[in-house]
């Protein structure tokens, strides 16, 4: 397929970041939720949250469990950012095909499932290899290239966004900028050079500037 | 018939349906919501033999309703010859006077026609309703027996059926046949629209663009695609599954927000193909059908294969008489659309609403068709783990390019309630794949 | 017979800027038997991209789209019309003009209009007929501007007793139709009239003659035919899409004038 419309470039785009989203915020519910079985306090949920500047809306920690995990009314609640993937998967089934989309559809199921599990975890699982499943099959099965790398850059924004937000350390964000950048030029999508080299100069800093790559990161596209 | 294995897996199969998205959307209180479209893994079969039969009829038929609606907005041959009364056309809803004079590319007005059918106790098949506008449905069919055969492949090594997984691939060509040069698309209202699975599957599955109206824009005589970064190509044929009245708000219904403003003149100059073609509700219209057997020996010269229900119009004094006679045992039904009496049963009426009915047909003959109540045969569904029989339909899709072609399959509705006559799947009925023999 | 020569205006000013702004203009008076049109010119702003077109009735419409924003759209048209040529304009495709006896959303008769329609003579000639009709509406009917609109139906401004050329026009529509009459809307420029006129045309035989009910004038050599159609609604002189904010106010303004004789 040659000529892509912009509002499909822009669902591509947010496929592979809210799928990235889900996927890593998913482990690290799944490492807290393991503490949170004895031992979490409200301090703990309460640094999740401000690691992942989100709102601490939290009254304690079963409703940090529940909502988090599953409130649908909650925007930042990992259902809510599976759906927004979900979302923006439906209206691509003709660029990715019904094989790539049956993964997203699974991991919702699966979140579904879990939402009335007792043990949640199980089923969180269920997501996290129908998201692996996923990306596998866009990098095997997607023929077009573009198409194949916008939702990679996507993923790999994300990534990065999250990464800086959760003040990973040197070799993992270098790792992230390095494939960002070898990747972004590989697609249609219009972006920055200046933020891509901002964030190249940025990993060989000294110290790591968090605010400063998370500033270049998001000013990576052109609006 | 042995397909015990299949049936065996028909939550499997419904699975696998799930997994795909093969759903349509309803809207309950306000609210959008997606469901699944149950489907039943008995399948409706036809012989080899029937199915010749009905394909030589369809054909006639979508042939002959062609050739109606390039008469009808150029010659009007039929009207000039009193075949068909002027009335019925000029005052029926589907008649689109901006059609006047346009003839699409190639000739072709009803490129995907959904026809309805029925089979009677009497073993006779029943033409229903002609669809010329947006038929949908082929699609569930279609991924249906994909997954059946993943589900069971000794059933489809056992039995010989006619694949129906081309349907993309003459889709595809019909498109191809009257593109005027340029992409072909797929045009849906949204994803909102209770028939999206079946817009994104078809265009996955004939690798075309789905495109909505913000994707089209027309310049300069021309239709556009518009992309990403200013990249933009010509478009010569949209399949589009968006109505008449929402197509073009320049030259239809100004107030919808979801046409492409000068699509229709576009397609009047001859630079784009509109499937199916603006206008065919004239044809497909209640107050029409009677008319179809009539078409065909108009047109054709020859006699119609498929028989209609037995049908009267008020209209005519004759059949005025004998539906006076018989109203207790007759279903009329409104050929006004919107806002109309719907569909009634004679039988069903109470001694006042028959009078004040009759009263209404003697004042306005034209707007009403009277048909005999056709006894259908039911067909064997799954019920909580029990065989019960149900009331079914069949919509046969006749695709015309350089002529019709009719899928070697169709979508079979059934109602789940037993005392419904309707299949309607948004009142909770089901579908089953349709086999076609063919040894 | 005489040459007159004409000035349409149109134009719309939005009060906020609009953008990808489509239009269909139907001003543009055409030749046939009895007019013949010297020295068109039209100017449209914006133009940035439009194409001529023909309607399904044969009236010439100009379609177009102005993408870029702007807050004021116009449309001139001048020319020459010499008139009278003809007391009748030739039918087109016979079958397809049956469908000026049907009535529309806009003419559709009450019981009001139908029982008027009923005292009324129906003669062998439609052309009698309809002189009849316009003469009893005349009676009926007093012009008065404001208290009808586009929208206004024929059994609504005949139980006003009221209205403008449209509303006349649209009640001997209806009128007729009833009587099994084709009869068709027609849009065109009046000498002496500072505004579009709406009139009607009545077929006889294979040709359609003009009623003028607003001016109970039989349609010659002082009228400029624009456009045909069922009713109004047909003959819409601007249509426009556009997206923006901005509220419109349209302004249209129509000079007709006996030109001086020019020796040729």
């Amino acid at each position: 397929m040659g000529t892509k419309s912009v509002i499909n470039t822009d669902r591509l785009y947010w496929l592979g970041r809210y799928s990235e989203r889900v996927y890593t915020t998913l482990r690290l519910f799944g490492k807290s939720f393991d503490e949170l079985i004895e031992q979490l306090t409200e301090a703990d949920y309460s640094r999740f949250c401000s690691t992942l500047d989100i709102p601490n809306i939290y009254t304690d920690k079963d409703d940090f469990i529940a909502r988090y995990a599953f409130d649908l009314t909650d925007p930042n609640s990992i259902i809510s950012n599976l759906t927004r993937a979900y979302d923006n998967a439906i209206e691509l089934r003709e660029e990715i095909g019904s094989e790539t989309l049956s993964y997203i559809q699974m991991a919702l199921y699966s979140m579904q499932k879990a939402k009335e599990d007792q043990a949640p975890a199980i089923e969180f699982q269920d997501v996290t290899d129908d998201i692996l499943a996923f990306w596998g099959i866009v990098d095997d099965q997607i023929d077009d290239e573009n198409t194949r790398n916008i939702i990679k850059v996507g993923k790999r924004v994300e990534r990065l966004d999250l990464y800086t937000r959760l003040r990973m350390n040197r070799v993992d964000i270098n790792r992230e900028v390095q494939r960002l950048a070898g990747r972004i030029d590989r697609c249609s999508l219009r972006y920055r050079t200046q933020s891509i080299i901002e964030l190249l100069d940025a990993v060989q800093a000294p110290e790591l500037d968090y605010p400063a790559i998370l500033k270049s990161v998001e000013s990576i596209l052109e609006v | 018939m042995n397909n015990l294995d299949l049936l065996d897996r028909t939550d499997t199969i419904n699975g696998l349906l799930a997994r795909y998205g093969v759903k349509f959307g309803i809207y309950k209180n306000g609210t959008f919501k997606e469901q699944l479209f149950p489907f039943d893994a008995i399948p409706r079969v036809i012989e080899k033999e029937e199915f010749a039969y009905l394909e030589r009829g369809l054909k006639q038929r979508v042939a002959a309703l062609n050739l109606f609606l390039k008469d009808i907005y150029n010659e009007k041959k039929i009207v000039k010859d009193g075949v068909v009364p002027e009335d019925f056309v000029y005052a029926a809803s589907g008649y689109l006077v901006p059609c006047e004079g346009v003839t699409p590319p190639k000739g072709v007005f009803s490129h995907i026609s959904g026809i309805d059918l029925v089979l009677g106790k009497d073993g006779v098949w029943y033409i229903l309703e002609d669809n010329l506008r947006v038929p949908s449905g082929a699609s569930y069919p279609m991924i249906a027996r994909e997954l059946c055969r993943r589900a069971s492949p000794r059933t489809f090594n056992e039995t010989a059926i006619e694949d129906n997984r081309n349907y993309a691939r003459i889709l595809k060509h019909t498109l191809d046949y009257v593109n005027t040069g340029g992409l072909s698309v797929v045009m849906t209202p949204g994803r909102y629209n209770a028939a999206y699975f079946e817009h994104s599957y078809l265009a996955e599955q004939m690798r075309i663009p789905l495109v909505t109206y913000s994707d089209l824009e027309v310049e300069n005589d021309y239709l556009y695609f518009k992309g990403y970064a200013g990249k933009r190509e010509r478009v010569g044929a949209v399949y589009r599954r968006i109505s008449d009245e929402y197509m073009d708000p320049m030259n239809f219904n100004p107030e919808s927000v979801i046409g492409v403003p000068h699509i229709f003149d576009v397609y009047r100059k001859g630079h784009v193909a509109l499937l199916n073609a603006p206008g065919n509700g004239i044809a497909d219209d209640k107050g029409i059908y009677y008319f179809v057997p009539k078409m065909i020996q108009y047109y054709l010269g020859e006699e119609p294969v498929l028989h209609n229900a037995p049908t009267y119009l008020p209209f005519y004094e004759e059949d005025m008489k004998y539906v006076l006679e018989k109203f207790d045992t007759l279903v009329l039904k409104d050929v006004a659309e919107a806002g109309g009496y719907g569909v009634v049963f004679g039988s069903k009426m109470t001694k006042e609403q028959k009078e004040k009915f009759i009263a209404m047909l003697k004042a306005e003959p034209r707007r009403f068709i009277a048909q005999e109540v056709i006894d259908f045969c039911d067909i064997p569904i799954q019920d909580r783990g029990q065989i019960v029989e149900r009331k079914a339909d069949l919509r046969a899709f006749v695709l015309t390019a350089e002529e019709p072609v009719v899928w070697k399959s169709g979508l079979t509705r059934f109602s789940r309630n037993p005392d419904s006559f309707i299949v309607n799947s948004s009142q909770g009925g089901g579908f089953k794949d349709t086999w076609v023999l063919s040894q | 017979m005489e040459t007159l020569s004409f000035h349409y205006h149109l134009s719309i000013c939005f009060d906020a800027p609009v953008h990808d702004h489509h239009f269909t203009l139907r001003c543009f008076p055409g030749s046939d038997e009895r007019q013949r049109i010297d020295r068109l010119q039209i100017t449209i702003y914006p133009n940035e991209f439009f194409s001529d077109s023909f309607d399904s009735f044969g009236n010439r419409c100009i379609v177009g789209r102005a993408g870029q924003p702007h807050t004021h759209f116009s449309a001139d048209v001048t020319g020459d019309a010499v008139t009278g040529l003809s007391d009748r304009v030739p039918e087109g495709n016979p079958w397809r003009e049956h469908l000026f006896r049907q009535q529309t959303q806009l003419t559709w008769p009450d019981e009001e209009l139908v029982s008027f329609a009923d005292s009324l003579p129906t003669y062998s000639n439609p052309l009698d007929t309809a002189r009849a009709v316009m003469e009893a509406i005349g009676k009926k009917i007093t012009y008065t501007s404001g208290v009808t609109n586009v929208d206004t139906t024929a059994a609504e401004a005949f139980l006003l007793g009221k209205g403008v050329c449209q509303d006349y026009s649209h009640i001997m529509l209806s009128v007729l139709r009833h009587k099994k009459i084709m009869a068709r809307y027609v849009v065109g420029m009046l000498m002496g009239e500072g505004l579009s006129h709406a009139w009607v045309e009545v077929k006889d035989g294979s040709g359609w003659y003009g009623f003028d009910p607003t001016n109970q004038l039989l349609v010659t050599d002082q009228h400029i035919k624009i456009s045909h159609g069922r009713d109004y609604r047909d003959c819409r002189i601007n249509q426009g899409h556009f997206y923006g904010l901005g509220k419109q106010t349209q302004e249209v303004s129509v000079l007709v004038r006996r030109k001086e004789a020019v020796t040729a």
